[in-house]
C-alpha cells in the first residue's frame, strides 16, 4: 500500500463515524424526549442529606429524598404536607399552644425506593441523625439552634455535648407521628422543614454502616468522615426519582423515575445532571439540543443565548433569597505583616487596624460606591438596589428604608469627619481583595476603587485577586480590610440574614470582629416574636440600625433568570429551591 | 539489557520520593488555614475552620504529615482526593484510561504529520513548503490551546454538529454505564466497544475523540516537525547519503531507504518522551471538551490544593516518566547498534 | 512537554564550534526567514521601548501596566476611533494592552530564561565537570523536577504562592531550569575530552580556569539556540496559566491575560459567530509573531553555528 493510500483508512472511519450518529439534531424534533439533561458547574459534594450543604448536592437530594412538609408551588411562605399528612398549626392543634411542640402525622403507604415501607421511626431517625452528625461546616446547626439552643453539638475541644436523652426527648416517634419538641418557640421553624428534614431509610442507613440509633455508638457518628456516611453515594429515599448512578468518572449523576412513587409517577424517565466546567461548551451544548438547560450561565454570557429560536430565556424572576454581594469592613484588622494595610498607620500610605472602627469611614465608603453603574454593568440592569441585608421579596424587607446611594457630597462630608478629619487630610492606602475568578466581585472592587480615588487624590486603593484558600484564610484571620462576599438564604426567613450579617456570633461579624450587644439582643428578640406584625416592626428596626451602623454595605438584589430549551415544559419558579425540581417537568 | 532495565526501574522509588518531597515542601509554604480551604467551599462554613484543621491534622508540621503520608503509601493507601470524591488510587485508575485513549489516538496524526512535514521541509529546504511547514508548526504552538479548542468546537460542533464534546453521546453513555450490558475490559472506550461487539459505540467514541485529537495535534506537532527537519537535514549531509547520490540512486530512494531510517533515531526518542508529555499536557483540552481525564483532575487538584491528590499525581507522573525514558532508551539502543546501554 | 526533547536532539546534533562574525552575518543575509525573525524581534523591542509614546498612560495612574478602561461595559466593543483594536469586557483598551504587553512579554521571557539558564548552568556545569557521585546526585535532582509535568508543577507553585506575574515567573523558571542543566552537562561532557582541554590541564591550569576559559565558551552555543526558542514558548506558557486564573491580574497589560479574557467571547454572540474577533485576533497575533520571531532567530542561530554547514553555503 503506497504512502498516500493509508491516509484513506482513518478518513473512511471518520466519515462512517459521523454518518452513523445517534441523535443528530434534526431540526426542531425533541431530542431524548424521556430524558432531561442539565449541564452546570460545581462538583457534587455528597448525596447524603446529613452532610450536604452545597447547591450541587442539594439539587440531587431534593429530587431523591423528601421532607415532612414542602413549599406550596412557587411560594416560600406557604407549605403543603408531604411525608407528613398535615402542616402543624395552632388551629389544627398539631402545634402546641406554647409553640414548642410540633406533631407530624406520617403518611401511610409510602415506600422507599427499595420497596420497604416508610414509618415514623425512619423520620425520627433521619432527624436525629441529621442533628447528631453535625459535620464541620455542615447544615446541622440550622436545626440544632431552634431545637436545643446550641450552635454546635461539640464544645471548643471537640467533645460531644449532645446527649442521647436530649435527642430522644426532642425527636420522638409516637405511633404514626413524629413529635419535635423545641427548647424555645422558634417562629420560622416550619420554613426550615422543607430543605432540612429529608427522610432516609433507617434500615438502609444501618446496612450501609451508619449509626444504629443507640446511645452507645453516638460519639462515633458525630462529625463523621464524608465518605463513611451511609448515603454518601448510595441512596434510598421516597422521592419521585431514584439514584440510578453517580458516575464520578464522567462527572454526572443519573436519576431514574420512581415507578412506585406515592403520588403519580414523574413524566420524565431519566434525569442526567452533568458537570461541564467551560461556559462556552455549555452554551454550545444547549444550542445543539444535547442539553436541556444551563445551570451555570451568568448575566454576562446571557446575550449569547438571545435570538436563538430553540432556547427560551425566562427572565425577571424575583429572587428574594440572596444578598449577593455586599462588601464588609473589618473593624479590627490584623495589620501585622499585612501588606494590604500598607504602612499600618494613618499617614497616607496605609491604614491603621482600627480604620473601619469609625462609623463615619464606613458610611463614607457606602456613599462612595456607584451602585447604579454596578447594577448596569454587572447585571445588565437586571437588579434592584438593596435596602439593607434583607433582600427584596423576603418578609422584613422595608421598601421605604433609607439606604446608601452614590452621593459624592455625602461621601466627602463623611470622609471629612472621619477620624477627626485626619483621613481627609492625610489620605490612606489599602488593598481590596476579591476571590479571583468571581467577575462580579472583581467589578465591584474596581468600581469602589475608582469612585473613592476620584474623591481625593490622597486616597489610594489597590485591588487584588487571590485564590480561594488565601481569601478564606485571610478572612478567618481578620486580615482583609474590606472583603466582598454574598449570602444565599438557608431558609426563607429574615433571621437567617439578620443573624449572619449583624449578630456577633454570625458568620460575617465573626470575621469582621464586629460586636454590638444591643444589636445581638434585638436580633434574638426578633426571631422569638410570634406575632407577625410585631415581628415585622422589629425587622424594620434592624434594617434601620443596619443602615446607621453600616458594618457592611449591601449593593443589589439580583433579578433571576433561567435558560432552557423551548421543548422543556412544566417548570415553575421557587427562589428557595436549590435547583430544578424535576417531578413536574416533561419535554414536548 | 535486563540489568539496564532493572537499574532504571530502581530509579522509580528514588524519583518518586523526590517528587513528592518537592510537593510537600512547596505545601509547607501554606498556612493550616489555607490548606483547610479545600474543605470549606462557602464562607458560611468559616466558623468550622478550626475544627476542620484539627480533624484533618493540618496544623501538624509538614514533615510529620509527609512521613505519615509516606507510611500510608508504603502500605498501599494513597489517600482520599477531595476534588475527585474518591480515593486517589481510584481516581488515577478512573481518569487515566480516558487520557491514555486520547493520547494514543492523538499520537498517530502527530507523528504522521510531524514526520511527513518535517521530512518534506528538510528535503525542500528553503523552498515554499519549508517555509509553510515551519510557519504552520509555530503558529499551532503559539496560539494558546483553548483558542484552538473553542474555535474548533464552535465550527465543528456549534455550526456543523459533527463532533460533539464529551466522550460519548447520551445513549451510548447510558449503555456503557450499565454493568449488565457492557463490560469495561480496558476502560479505553473504543477498544472496549469492539470487545463488547458494539460497533456503534466504537464509532460514537471516535466521533467524540475527533476534536480533542485535532486540537492536540495542532499544538504538539510543532516540536516534532522541527526535530524531524533538523535531524533529516543533518542526515542528508552525511557521507553515506552523498555516496548514495553519487552512485546514481534516485532521490526518493535515497530519502526513503537511507536517510529516513537514520533520521528517525532522535525522532523516536523524542516520540517516547512526547507521548509522556502529551499525557500530562492535556489539561486545557480536557477542560474545553469536557473530557474527564487525568490532566483535568491533576490541574484541578493543584488549583484547589488537594494535597493528597497532587502527591498521588506526582507519584504517577514519576512512574510514567521513568517508563517513558526507559522505553526511549531501549528503542534508541535497539535501532542504533552503535549505542550500547551502559 | 515543551522544548525538552528538542534540547536533547540539539545536544546531539550540535557540535562545538567557534564562530566568526562574518560567517554569521553572511548566513543571515542569505536566509530571508532569519532576516524576518530579526526584523520581527527588533520591531517588538521598539514597541516595548516606545510604549509610553505609542500608548501614553493616563495622567493619574499609579501603574502604567494596568490597562485604562473607560467604563465597565460587560461586553467587548469593536474597534472604533480612540480604541483602534477595540476593548475587552470591562472596557480595557486592547491597543494599550498590546503595546505595553510587549514590555511584559520581554520581561517574562528574559526573566524566566535568565533564571532558568543561570540555575541550569550552575547545576549542569558542576555535574558535567566533576562527574562521578556529584553528577549522579545532581542528575537525580534534575530527574525529579522533570518527572512532574511542567504545567501542573507551575500550577502548584502559583496556586501556593498566589496568582501574580512575579510568581508565574518563579514557577516557569522552576519548570525550565532542568532542561538547561541537562543540556549544559551534555555539552561539557563532550567538550572535556577535547584536546585543548587536555592541553590546558597539562599546562597546569586549575579547574575553575579551565571551566571558565575553555569549557564554557565552547558549550554555550546550544544554550543560545535553545533559549531563543524558549523566549516564545515561555510567554505562551504564561498565557496558559492566565487561562487557569493564575497569571497576571485582570486588566494587566499581558497578552496572555488579554487573550484569556476572550474565552467567553470566542463563540460569538447571537447569530454572528465571529462578532468578537478582535478579542482573539490582536493578542493572538502578538503572541504568534513574538513566538515566530524568536523561533526564526533560534533556527538562524542553529544554522549559523553548525560547522557542518560551513563551506556548503
Amino acid at each position: 500500500m503506497s504512502k498516500t493510500r493509508w491516509f484513506i483508512l482513518p478518513v473512511l472511519v471518520l466519515a462512517l463515524a459521523f454518518a452513523f450518529q445517534p441523535g443528530m439534531a434534526t431540526g426542531q424534533a425533541v431530542k431524548n424526549p424521556d430524558t432531561y439533561v442539565s449541564v452546570s458547574f460545581g462538583d457534587t459534594d455528597s448525596l447524603d442529606p446529613g452532610w450536604a450543604y452545597d447547591t450541587a448536592s442539594l439539587t440531587v437530594i431534593f429530587n431523591v429524598y423528601e421532607p415532612l412538609i414542602f413549599y406550596e408551588g412557587g411560594r416560600m411562605d406557604r407549605f403543603v404536607p408531604f411525608l407528613s399528612t398535615a402542616v402543624p398549626t395552632l388551629q389544627n392543634g398539631l402545634l402546641s399552644k406554647d409553640g414548642k411542640v410540633y406533631t407530624f402525622p406520617i403518611r401511610q403507604g409510602v415506600k422507599f425506593h427499595d420497596g420497604t415501607p416508610l414509618t415514623a421511626e425512619d423520620a425520627a431517625y433521619s432527624l436525629q441523625r441529621f442533628l447528631l452528625s453535625d459535620r464541620d461546616g455542615g447544615p446541622s446547626s440550622l436545626l440544632l439552634e431552634p431545637i436545643f439552643g446550641l450552635t454546635s453539638s461539640r464544645d471548643d475541644k471537640g467533645n460531644l455535648i449532645l446527649k442521647f436523652a436530649d435527642l430522644q426527648r426532642a425527636i420522638q416517634a409516637k405511633g404514626n407521628n413524629v413529635v419535635i419538641t423545641l427548647k424555645e418557640p422558634f417562629g420560622p421553624f416550619l420554613s426550615l422543614m422543607p430543605l432540612w428534614s429529608f427522610v432516609v431509610s433507617k434500615k438502609t442507613a444501618i446496612a450501609n454502616g451508619d449509626w444504629n440509633g443507640t446511645a452507645a455508638t453516638m460519639a462515633k457518628y458525630n462529625n463523621p468522615k464524608k465518605e463513611s456516611m451511609g448515603f454518601f453515594e448510595k441512596a434510598n429515599g421516597t422521592g419521585p426519582f431514584k439514584l440510578e448512578r453517580w458516575d464520578r468518572a464522567g462527572r454526572q449523576i443519573i436519576l431514574a423515575r420512581n415507578g412506585s412513587y406515592w403520588r403519580a409517577p414523574a413524566r420524565l424517565q431519566r434525569v442526567v445532571l452533568r458537570q461541564v466546567d467551560e461556559p462556552a461548551t455549555r452554551i454550545l451544548m444547549v444550542k445543539a439540543g444535547d442539553a436541556d438547560s444551563d445551570g451555570g450561565v451568568s448575566r454576562r454570557e446571557l446575550p449569547q443565548y438571545e435570538g436563538d429560536p430553540n432556547v427560551k430565556i425566562l427572565d425577571d424572576l424575583p429572587t428574594g433569597v440572596s444578598t449577593n454581594p455586599a462588601f464588609f469592613f473589618t473593624v479590627d484588622i490584623d495589620c501585622r505583616g499585612n501588606p494590604d494595610c500598607g504602612s499600618g498607620r494613618l499617614d497616607g500610605n496605609g491604614i491603621p487596624s482600627n480604620f473601619f472602627s469609625d462609623v463615619k469611614v464606613r458610611q463614607a465608603f457606602g456613599y462612595s460606591f456607584d451602585f447604579n453603574t454596578f447594577l448596569q454593568d454587572g447585571y445588565r440592569g437586571k437588579a434592584t438596589l438593596a435596602k439593607g441585608m434583607i433582600p427584596l421579596g423576603m418578609f422584613g424587607f422595608n421598601p421605604k428604608q433609607e439606604y446608601f446611594t452614590f452621593d459624592r457630597a455625602k461621601a466627602t462630608a463623611a470622609f471629612r469627619e472621619a477620624h477627626g478629619g485626619q483621613v481627609w487630610e492625610r489620605g490612606f492606602k489599602m488593598t481590596i481583595l476579591y476571590n479571583a475568578g468571581n467577575v462580579t466581585r472583581e467589578l465591584g472592587s474596581r468600581i469602589l476603587k475608582d469612585s473613592i480615588e476620584a474623591l481625593n487624590p490622597k486616597f489610594k486603593i489597590d485591588i487584588r485577586g487571590v485564590t480561594w484558600s488565601s481569601f478564606l484564610a485571610a478572612m478567618d484571620a481578620g486580615k482583609l480590610p474590606i472583603f466582598w462576599i454574598g449570602w444565599i438564604a438557608d431558609f426563607p426567613d429574615p433571621h437567617n440574614f439578620a443573624f449572619h450579617f449583624f449578630h456577633s456570633d454570625g458568620t460575617f461579624p465573626h470575621s469582621q470582629k464586629f460586636k454590638n450587644g444591643e444589636i445581638d439582643a434585638l436580633v434574638t428578640l426578633a426571631v422569638k416574636e410570634t406575632d407577625v406584625r410585631k415581628r415585622q416592626a422589629l425587622y424594620f428596626q434592624i434594617n434601620q440600625k443596619y443602615f446607621e451602623l453600616a458594618p457592611s454595605i449591601a449593593t443589589v438584589n439580583a433579578i433571576g433568570f433561567r435558560v432552557q430549551r423551548t421543548w422543556v415544559r412544566g417548570w415553575y419558579y421557587n427562589p428557595i429551591y436549590p435547583g430544578t425540581y424535576y417531578y413536574t417537568i416533561w419535554k414536548g | 539489557m535486563t540489568v539496564f532495565i532493572a537499574r532504571r526501574l530502581l530509579l522509580l522509588p528514588l524519583v518518586g520520593i523526590g517528587v513528592t518531597l518537592l510537593i510537600f515542601s512547596l505545601l509547607q509554604l501554606l498556612s493550616p488555614e489555607q490548606r483547610a480551604a479545600l474543605y470549606v467551599t462557602d464562607p458560611r462554613q468559616l466558623l468550622a475552620l478550626d475544627s476542620i484543621i484539627r480533624t484533618h491534622g493540618l496544623d501538624k508540621p509538614v514533615t510529620v504529615q509527609y512521613v505519615q503520608w509516606l507510611w500510608r503509601v508504603v502500605r498501599g493507601d494513597l489517600g482520599w482526593s477531595e476534588t475527585a470524591k474518591m480515593t486517589v488510587a481510584r481516581a488515577i485508575t478512573t481518569f487515566f484510561p480516558a487520557t491514555l485513549e486520547l493520547t494514543l489516538y492523538a499520537f498517530v496524526p502527530i507523528i504522521a504529520l510531524g514526520i511527513w512535514l518535517g521530512t518534506k521541509s528538510a528535503v525542500h529546504k528553503d523552498k515554499i513548503i519549508d517555509h509553510f511547514s515551519r510557519l504552520f508548526a509555530i503558529g499551532g504552538q503559539s496560539f494558546p490551546t483553548f483558542v484552538w479548542g473553542l474555535l474548533l468546537l464552535m465550527v465543528f460542533y456549534g455550526a456543523l454538529r459533527l463532533f460533539p464534546p464529551g466522550r460519548l453521546s447520551l445513549e451510548a453513555n447510558l449503555y456503557v454505564l450499565d454493568p449488565e450490558m457492557f463490560r469495561p475490559y480496558t476502560r479505553l472506550l473504543t477498544v472496549d466497544a469492539l470487545l463488547n461487539g458494539q460497533v456503534w459505540i466504537f464509532l460514537d467514541a471516535l466521533r467524540h475523540l475527533a476534536l480533542p485529537v485535532i486540537t492536540l495535534s495542532l499544538v504538539s506537532c510543532a516540536t516534532l516537525v522541527r526535530v524531524t527537519r533538523s535531524s533529516m537535514l543533518e542526515t542528508l549531509r552525511q557521507d553515506y547519503v552523498r555516496t548514495a547520490r553519487a552512485k546514481g540512486l534516485e532521490e526518493p530512494k535515497v530519502i526513503n531507504k537511507h536517510a529516513r531510517k537514520n533520521a528517525m533515531i532522535p525522532v523516536i526518542t523524542l516520540s517516547a518522551l512526547l507521548f509522556v508529555g502529551l499525557l500530562n499536557g492535556v489539561v486545557i483540552t480536557e477542560t474545553i471538551y469536557n473530557y474527564p481525564g487525568i490532566g483535568r483532575w491533576g490541574a484541578g487538584a493543584a488549583l484547589q490544593l488537594d494535597a493528597a491528590a497532587v502527591a498521588g499525581f506526582a507519584l504517577f507522573s514519576a512512574l510514567l516518566l521513568v517508563l517513558g525514558n526507559l522505553t526511549a532508551d531501549v528503542l534508541y539502543a535497539w535501532i542504533d547498534p552503535r549505542i550500547r546501554l551502559r | 512537554m515543551s522544548v525538552l526533547a528538542a534540547r536533547k536532539v540539539a545536544a546531539q546534533t550540535l557540535p562545538v564550534t567557534l564562530s566568526t562574525w562574518q560567517t554569521a552575518v553572511l548566513r543571515f543575509r542569505r536566509n530571508p526567514l532569519s532576516l524576518m525573525g530579526l526584523i520581527i524581534i527588533v520591531g517588538f523591542i521598539l514597541v516595548a521601548l516606545l510604549a509610553p509614546v505609542l500608548a501614553p498612560p493616563l495622567a493619574n495612574t499609579r501603574d502604567p501596566y494596568m490597562m485604562p478602561h473607560a467604563g465597565y461595559s460587560p461586553d467587548p466593543q469593536a474597534p472604533r476611533p480612540g480604541h483602534p483594536f477595540g476593548t475587552t469586557e470591562q472596557a480595557f483598551d486592547i491597543y494599550y494592552g498590546i503595546v505595553w504587553g510587549a514590555r511584559t512579554a520581554f520581561r517574562i521571557g528574559l526573566m524566566v530564561v535568565a533564571m532558568s539558564v543561570a540555575i541550569g548552568i550552575v547545576v549542569g556545569g558542576i555535574a558535567g565537570f566533576y562527574r562521578g557521585k556529584v553528577d549522579e546526585v545532581l542528575m537525580r535532582i534534575v530527574d525529579i523536577f522533570l518527572a512532574f509535568p511542567g504545567l501542573i508543577l507551575a500550577v502548584v507553585v502559583v496556586a501556593i504562592l498566589g496568582p501574580s506575574l512575579q510568581n508565574v515567573l518563579i514557577a516557569l523558571a522552576l519548570v525550565g531550569w532542568p532542561g538547561y542543566a541537562r543540556l549544559l552537562r551534555g555539552e561539557i561532557l563532550s567538550v572535556r575530552e577535547r584536546d585543548f582541554v587536555e592541553a590546558a590541564r597539562a599546562m597546569g591550569a586549575n579547574d575553575l580556569k579551565i571551566i571558565l576559559r575553555h569549557v564554557l565558551p565552547n558549550s554555550i552555543y546550544p544554550i543560545l539556540v535553545v533559549s531563543s526558542l524558549d523566549m516564545g514558548s515561555v510567554v505562551v506558557a504564561a498565557a496558559a496559566l492566565s487561562f487557569l486564573g493564575l497569571g497576571a491580574p485582570v486588566g494587566y497589560a499581558d497578552w496572555g491575560q488579554i487573550i484569556s479574557l476572550s474565552r467567553n467571547w470566542i463563540i460569538g454572540s447571537g447569530g454572528n459567530a465571529f462578532a468578537f474577533w478582535y478579542t482573539v485576533v490582536f493578542p493572538g497575533a502578538a503572541l504568534v509573531f513574538f513566538t515566530l520571531g524568536w523561533n526564526l532567530l533560534g533556527d538562524a542561530f542553529r544554522d549559523i553555528l553548525d560547522p557542518r554547514l560551513r563551506g556548503s553555503t
